[in-house]
């Protein structure tokens, strides 16, 4: 294998790493670094394939509930085996 | 909350509930003691088989009461497959049945019975011709669903019945979502086993129902002691069977209304939300279907987000069947009626039942509409 053919690869191996650790900011107020449980509960309760994320103070005003119910929706979710958590 | 996954399980009715009690607290006897106690439990059963038998046009002794109507499929197939072990054997079913007959025929597979799985039409409705021309000389059993369970469409069970009248072919049908809903009368139809559930008809969770026609053999699924006639041993569950009877008379006094009731509240959502949604879709045969039962697609979304984001709302409803709703794989019974993959997620069932209310359909038009927009907004 050559040198740039070597790269390719790295850069290919390194871009889907970097799909894998997903880094999202909240669409609403900018969090930085949304938590897996926020990332799930947007894929979760929006769409797996949702081109915004909420944080989940901002997500709870967005879908009209409290925070509390969310969490407890995030539990209840874990409970039942959802890999999304 | 509003409740509308009736085809899941249903509320017992307050006049059953009210019914089956005293057989959990002061008639608490067990039905095969010999003093008094056990023999008003005793009578208690007697008189739900007879209203259950009463209910579907049979006689009391075909009735077999059991823990549910996944037991009661399970136990049509698996001893009538004991009954031939020593011939060629081959069913007939189709691809849609529920998962307690689907996985049955796919254990009687592993032991060598041959299992046809018949195809349905975009409605969900299998064609008779295919039931005839399926058959083969070694056919011993044909289990067809009387009315499915996460679209509603009524399959043509009097017609097979007239079909394999005269043939020497057992026929089952699984009627666990018909029984208390639409007319269900086993003569009729000419079924020599058909199954039921009285949770699906708001009696309670834990009472199936078995008809078996008089004169056929049955090998018991569970040994032990004499009860039901020593075809299923096991201390009766009383208070549910009591409930099972009481709601089986109940629902089928009230079968007309509520028939005309739920089909009204049913066209009304749907076309509420097509008012919003024009290119929502409803899947399932639009003239032979269950009057409270529809299944809808909205191309695009998850039908999971969806139920997930109602229930936030306060509104029940599904994405399917109950029993394979927490798989996240479309649903066996839209991919059979041609659906693709990603079209067959995006549905959610709505099951009307005897405690929802008129002004609970615009609610759910509104609910649903609303949520729709949220989930594409954000795509």
């Amino acid at each position: 294998m050559g040198k740039t053919s070597l790269h390719s690869a790295l850069d290919q191996t390194l871009k889907k790493w970097g799909n894998c650790v997903e880094k999202k900011s909240c669409y609403i107020c900018g969090k930085k670094n949304l938590s897996k449980n926020e990332i799930g509960l947007t894929k979760k309760l929006l769409d797996k394939d949702s081109k915004r994320f909420y944080c989940i103070d901002c997500l709870a005003e967005y879908l009209e509930v409290d925070t509390e119910f969310l969490l407890a929706k995030v539990e209840e979710f874990k409970e039942q085996g959802c890999k999304l958590f | 909350m509003i409740y509308a996954d009736n085809a899941a399980t249903t509320r017992i009715s307050d006049s059953v509930f009210e019914k089956m009690l005293p057989f959990l607290r002061e008639q608490y006897g067990n039905a095969s003691s010999h003093y008094s106690l056990g023999a008003k439990a005793k009578r208690a059963i007697e008189q739900a088989r007879k209203q259950v038998a009463a209910a579907i046009g049979a006689e009391p002794p075909e009735i077999t009461f059991t823990s549910g109507g996944s037991e009661a499929n399970s136990w049509v197939l698996r001893c009538v497959a004991d009954t031939y072990r020593n011939e060629p054997m081959h069913i007939i079913t189709t691809a849609i049945e529920h998962h307690s007959v689907l996985n049955a025929c796919r254990s009687l597979e592993q032991t060598g019975i041959e299992v046809t799985y018949l195809p349905v039409d975009q409605t969900g409705r299998v064609s008779v011709n295919n039931v005839r021309a399926a058959i083969k000389p070694h056919t011993k059993l044909v289990s067809i669903m009387f009315a499915n369970n996460e679209i509603g469409t009524i399959q043509p069970i009097a017609e097979i019945g007239r079909l394999l009248k005269g043939i020497s072919i057992l026929f089952h049908t699984d009627a666990v979502q018909a029984v208390g809903h639409i007319t269900v009368n086993v003569s009729d139809l000419q079924v020599d086993f058909l199954t039921a559930s009285a949770h699906k008809f708001n009696g309670a969770k834990g009472t199936g129902i078995l008809y078996k026609r008089s004169g056929l053999d049955l090998s018991p699924l569970v040994f032990g002691g004499e009860q039901e006639r020593g075809l299923r041993a096991g201390t009766e569950n009383v208070a549910g069977i009591v409930a099972a009877g009481y709601a089986i008379e109940e629902s089928v006094g009230e079968i007309a209304n509520a028939a005309k009731r739920l089909k009204a509240m049913v066209k009304d959502t749907v076309n509420g939300i097509k008012e919003i949604i024009p290119s929502v879709r409803v899947n399932g045969d639009s003239k032979c279907r269950l009057p409270g039962t529809v299944n809808l697609c909205f191309d695009g979304i998850s039908g999971e987000s969806l139920m997930h984001l109602l229930d936030l709302k306060g509104v029940c409803l599904s994405t399917g069947s109950a029993c394979t709703s927490d798989k996240d794989k479309p649903s066996h019974v839209l991919l059979a009626l041609g659906l693709t993959e990603q079209q067959a997620k995006s549905a959610i069932r709505i099951s009307y039942g005897k405690y929802n209310s008129v002004d609970e359909v615009g609610k759910i038009v509104t609910a649903v509409c609303d949520t729709y927009e949220k989930i594409v907004e954000n795509r």
